[in-house]
């Protein structure tokens, strides 16, 4: 740990020892804070871009004489013509086979299922209004076919994703708090510790500020690799969540991949975390010695 | 010996000045009653009085340890009611105090102890080095400078602590009962080391039971007895005090 010059003895200090790895874990705990809410924001960003102003329609094959190649070709006609329509394309089998193996496997039993006819229809314009038009279309040419919004999923998972974001940033708040409450709780210790050395100090003349100084180098420092430490208990968290992701059959989780301002900011977690308990030191200092004569 | 030299604002009137000064603590009984008394500059007096008369108590309120609970207590021409915590602390710059216990910070070598002071008054590397390395040479410490404070012995230890009180070149030296550890002969050499302080324009106030060096130096007396303060003239004294106990 980095060697500042003490007046005091703090680096021997029981009162303030355990710092150290407290703040390692509540980092620890914080960066994966972080990484859920990446995660979150990245699944979002994804539905969101692939499903916004897109409906799906389903048509089921083998039942109903609706489904004929006509009436589906009617549907297709009139939705194509329609101004706010910019694509509908039936999905082939092959593409829907893809979509399923996450479930059920490469096996053949895929090619023996009875597969909806599904058209991937895209908007030009993507609200609701836009849709429930479509939707009525859809069921004036082809009176059997599902229309799926794929809206009104994805604002549930939007509610869900943001409730998971309040709870990752509740997370950071609980993290700052407990930071800030180990360091008042050792400082205040350390004070009563070395209630004689401090003594010493202010009768050859230092102010509050230079003892407070003394405690708040000290703070930084466990603050500081007590982050780093928390990091580094991290690195092999998330490689071993990636590993583990992994082995999910493609398409069912995004990758998890996070943005440069995620990579920024876990790294500023160490520098983060000394600055709040050096911050914390100084004022609990502070305040207890301006208590005194 | 090279002392320092740091420019300070000029003050030319008494060291310390108390009027009608009482002192309690908490809601005990007053440990010091009325208390008047002059300081001046370059004085040097010997505080006497029998245990728990209340020198200690009156040495704390002059190091500003304590407020007075009552009266008027001037340090430099400062008065101490109300004082902000910053200038308390640039007056205790100007104070050497000797504790009986010495209070040395074991965990720093006799070196860093004596340097103390001042590092606190961010006094420069080099100047810091110069002036500890001379002042514990002349206190017959030069040896003896990396040593922790445990290992030496309670007269090193006695020497280490006037080291760190003088190296400021304090205006007002205070020690209590800085003689009580050592021999008479001991005694005799830091007596005259505080005259030689006196001498370079120090106020010395010392505390102490020995009656010995009391009768062998003709400084005037302060005399502590149950809270109360007198002036005990002393041969070839001329102390500018006044006492009302």
């Amino acid at each position: 740990m980095l060697r500042l010059r003490s007046d005091l003895p703090l680096r021997g200090d029981t009162a303030s020892r355990f710092v150290f790895w407290i703040v390692a874990i509540l980092v620890f705990v914080a960066a994966l804070a972080v990484t859920a809410s990446s995660y979150v924001d990245a699944l979002l960003e994804g539905w969101n871009r692939s499903v916004t102003g897109t409906l799906t329609i389903q048509i089921p094959t083998g039942g109903a004489e609706d489904n004929s190649s006509a009436s589906v070709s009617n549907m297709l006609d009139a939705l194509r013509k329609h101004s706010d329509v910019v694509s509908a394309v039936v999905l082939p089998n092959e593409k829907i086979s893809e979509l399923l193996e996450p479930w059920l496997g490469e096996s053949s039993i895929i090619a023996d299922l009875p597969l909806p006819l599904l058209v991937d229809v895209h908007l030009s314009d993507s609200t609701a209004e836009a849709a429930k038009n479509i939707v009525e279309l859809t069921q004036r040419t082809a009176p059997t076919a599902i229309v799926e919004d794929h809206r009104v999923w994805l604002n549930r998972i939007i509610g869900l994703a943001e409730g998971l974001s309040v709870i990752a940033l509740s997370v950071m708040g609980l993290v700052t708090g407990a930071l800030s409450l180990i360091v008042i709780f050792a400082t205040r210790a350390s004070l009563t510790e070395y209630a004689q050395a401090i003594d010493v100090l202010r009768i050859v003349g230092a102010k509050d500020g230079y003892v407070a100084g003394q405690f708040a180098r000290r703070a930084f420092a466990q603050g500081f690799f007590g982050g780093i430490a928390g990091l580094a208990l991290y690195g092999p968290t998330l490689g071993a969540i990636t590993w583990l992701a992994g082995r999910v059959e493609k398409g069912l989780l995004p990758d998890i991949t996070m943005p440069i301002r995620h990579w920024l900011i876990l790294l500023a977690l160490p520098a983060a975390a000394g600055g709040l308990a050096m911050f914390a030191a100084n004022i609990t200092v502070r305040r207890i010695l301006a208590r005194r004569v | 010996m090279a002392i320092l030299h740091k420019k300070k604002a000029a003050f030319t009137g008494d060291t310390v000045q108390l009027e009608g000064v009482a002192l309690r603590y908490d809601d005990g009984p007053e440990i010091l009653h009325n208390v008047s008394l002059t300081i001046p500059q370059r004085s040097f007096h010997f505080l006497t009085g029998p245990s728990g008369a209340g020198k200690t108590s009156l040495m704390s309120l002059m190091y500003l340890a304590r407020r007075p609970s009552r009266g008027r207590l001037r340090l430099f021409g400062d008065d101490v009611t109300g004082l902000k915590r910053s200038r308390a602390a640039h007056i205790r710059r100007r104070l050497g105090v000797i504790f009986q216990d010495f209070r040395l910070l074991d965990h720093l070598s006799a070196f860093d102890n004596v340097a103390l002071p001042l590092r606190i008054a961010e006094i420069a590397d080099n100047v810091v080095a110069q002036n500890v390395t001379e002042l514990l040479s002349w206190v017959g410490l030069e040896e003896f400078m990396e040593a922790r404070p445990s290992t030496l012995s309670g007269g090193q230890q006695q020497r280490v602590a006037i080291a760190r009180a003088v190296v400021n070149r304090p205006k007002l030296i205070l020690a209590d009962e800085p003689t009580g550890n050592v021999d008479d002969t001991i005694a005799l050499r830091l007596m005259q080391l505080f005259i030689e302080l006196h001498k370079l324009g120090s106020s010395v106030i010392i505390a102490t039971h020995n009656e010995f060096l009391v009768q062998r130096f003709p400084f005037p007396r302060l005399h502590i007895d149950h809270g109360t303060v007198n002036a005990l003239p002393a041969s070839a004294a001329s102390p500018s005090l006044v006492s009302e106990g």
